[in-house]
């Protein structure tokens, strides 16, 4: 075939300009910077960006939040809406204890976990396709019961808030399965001679993983279809209600995932474990600019948005002439600027 | 020769509504069917009919010569009807190849085979003359006529024998739909597809139409091909044609 006339050739900042991470990429340099700046002038920069602890503070809360907001961000680009994510990390670490407290072997505690939370995730879907309400007040419903239901069974069945599980994790005195393989296979702390929690390690496979689905799969194609314009994808034969199910269940997931390893970490399970972190996880996927309306945004994006948020967060610690209780205003701001600068670059990649 | 298919007294009633009334007609390959009417003709529902949402209450569909029962949209796409609807089922921010091959994606182990996409994907659309200007590019940024003819050329391309088009002109603007027709002209003469064309514009109709029906009210009130039919009577009867008289009478006497 010839050339074609028409071809433009867009140079690489061009096109780069149309990647719905970019804002985020802006965001992230500007954030660092800014906290670079500010954590230098007040004397605590290796505090901060040099020291493991001080990094080690914003990784990790990166990696929590992160992991969530490629839920949320797969769930918006699909068209949904997930707020049930924080209560399902208590849920899940509560359901955790129960079972230790009650004798499992933590394999077995660990799988049955998965196994509700999965089956929490899988109502959400059924009911969001099947009934077409909106999946934020469906899972603004959970978002109440998770969490109640999480209360209920350590208040009610066992008298106590925060099940501690300590002696459950230790190896037993008197013999018999040695609960700490688990923590070599499933919670890996401090692996490679790194002192970060598991979360990081997860964090990382994840993006890698759900990124490559996202991108360079059918699957992702679906995702993005499904947001898009459902109708049309159905009409071509995209199976749009079990693709949304689908990201319900690994939504719920993810939140199992967190709930259970801040619970091995910590070695008891809180009621309030995960309190706002719904809200956390789809501030990073909108910064990280996923579109509310479906059928725009990226897995590197909200990586990027919580490693905004995370550097936000825990930096403002490090700053003493900005009081802490300023971050909520600043994260206000920030989710704001990020919207819109996110809705003039999506709208330049539709009018080319 | 026998049609590509067959349209044999079909009649369509929801409740005491009736929507369809003993249509026939028939498409041969390498022609156009132009089916005209006005809004509330009853148009939509053959659509639907044709392409397995609706089932007939009466008559019959044959595909080359035999008759089909389509209990779903699949059951009609397999049996080669690719039905182009006025939405076109397209996802403006996914990008042209990914478009054309959405939800019959081509894998290469675990990823999708990007290469062979958007070849196919160029390929396709040169051959109803339209030059993918880059397959990456988000289909937002492609004229409405473009995009009439990406749908149009996935429809093919997936084993469309029968090629319905739902109204392929009517959102778009003068020097788009001349588009259109031309793409349409162009796929009537690869001469392997049957093309019924939906349309309210009968100088749309004309220009590539062998054989014409006209719909009125769930009924054909009239039908031909080029030498029987008579368009300037059509136009009269699209533009309202007896109710029309009836109207200027009362204004009279009024």
């Amino acid at each position: 075939m010839a050339q074609d006339e028409r071809i433009r050739t867009r140079s690489f900042v061009q096109r780069s300009l149309e990647r719905p991470e970019l804002g985020s990429i802006f965001g992230l340099l500007i954030i660092a910077a800014a906290f670079m700046v500010m954590t230098a002038s007040s004397g605590t920069f290796s505090a901060m960006w040099t020291n493991p602890v001080g990094i080690q503070a914003w990784v990790e809360l990166a990696a929590f939040v992160g992991i969530l907001a490629i839920a949320a961000a797969l769930l918006m680009i699909a068209g949904e809406f997930d707020l049930s994510i924080g209560a399902n990390i208590a849920l899940a670490g509560h359901s955790f204890a129960l079972w230790l407290l009650f004798g499992w072997p933590i394999g077995l505690a660990i799988l049955f976990t998965f196994i509700e939370l999965a089956l929490v995730g899988a109502t959400i879907g059924l009911i969001v396709v099947r009934t077409g309400l909106p999946s934020f007040i469906v899972s603004l419903g959970f978002w109440f019961a998770s969490r109640g239901v999480a209360v209920f069974m350590s208040q009610t069945l066992l008298n106590q808030s925060r099940l501690s599980v300590k002696a459950e994790l230790k190896p037993p005195a008197g013999g018999g399965e040695d609960p700490t393989w688990v923590d070599n296979v499933f919670a890996f702390d401090k692996a490679f001679g790194l002192n970060f929690d598991a979360e990081v390690y997860y964090f990382i496979i994840i993006t890698i993983v759900v990124a490559y689905v996202l991108h360079r799969t059918k699957w992702g194609n679906w995702i993005y279809a499904s947001g898009g314009d459902p109708v049309a994808a159905r009409a071509v034969g995209v199976p749009v209600a079990r693709v949304k199910i689908m990201l319900f269940v690994f939504s719920a997931s993810m939140a199992c995932l967190l709930g259970v390893l801040t619970v091995m970490t910590s070695g008891a399970s809180d009621p309030k474990a995960g309190d706002f972190r719904e809200l956390h996880a789809i501030a990073a996927a909108v910064i990280g600019g996923c579109a509310l309306t479906g059928g725009y945004g990226s897995v590197i994006g909200a990586v990027l948005g919580a490693f905004i948020f995370a550097i936000a967060s825990r930096g403002i610690n490090f700053v003493p002439f900005i009081d802490n209780n300023l971050f909520r205003v600043m994260l206000g701001l920030l989710i704001l600027a990020a919207a819109l600068l996110n809705q003039f670059l999506r709208n330049r990649v539709v009018k080319g | 020769m026998t049609p590509t298919i067959e349209i044999k007294g079909i009649s369509k009633f929801f409740g005491n509504i009736i929507a369809l009334k003993d249509i026939s007609f028939e498409v041969f390959k390498g022609e156009v069917t132009a089916l005209l009417g006005d809004n509330g003709a009853g148009k939509s529902t053959l659509i639907k009919t044709l392409s397995g949402v609706h089932k007939p209450n009466e008559g019959e569909i044959l595909i080359d010569g035999k008759p089909v029962v389509f209990n779903s949209p699949r059951d009609a796409a397999a049996a080669g009807i690719g039905t182009v609807y006025q939405d076109l089922a397209l996802q403006p921010l996914m990008s042209v190849s990914r478009n054309f091959f959405l939800g019959r994606e081509m894998s290469k182990g675990l990823g999708l085979d990007f290469d062979a996409m958007n070849k196919i994907t160029r390929e396709e659309m040169a051959k109803i003359g339209i030059d993918v200007a880059d397959p990456d590019q988000a289909i937002g940024t492609m004229s409405g006529g473009q995009r009439q003819t990406l749908a149009i050329a996935r429809a093919i391309y997936f084993g469309a024998k029968v090629l319905i088009l739902d109204e392929p002109t009517s959102a778009l603007g003068q020097k788009q739909q001349l588009e259109v027709i031309r793409t349409i002209k162009q796929v009537r003469d690869r001469g392997d597809l049957a093309i019924i064309f939906i349309t309210h514009n009968d100088l749309h109709a004309k220009l590539v139409g062998d054989r014409f029906a006209f719909l009125n009210r769930g009924k054909v009130l009239a039908s031909g091909d080029r030498q029987t039919i008579d368009l300037d009577n059509i136009r009269a009867l699209m533009a309202g044609g007896a109710e029309l008289a009836e109207l200027e009478a009362e204004f009279e006497n009024g």
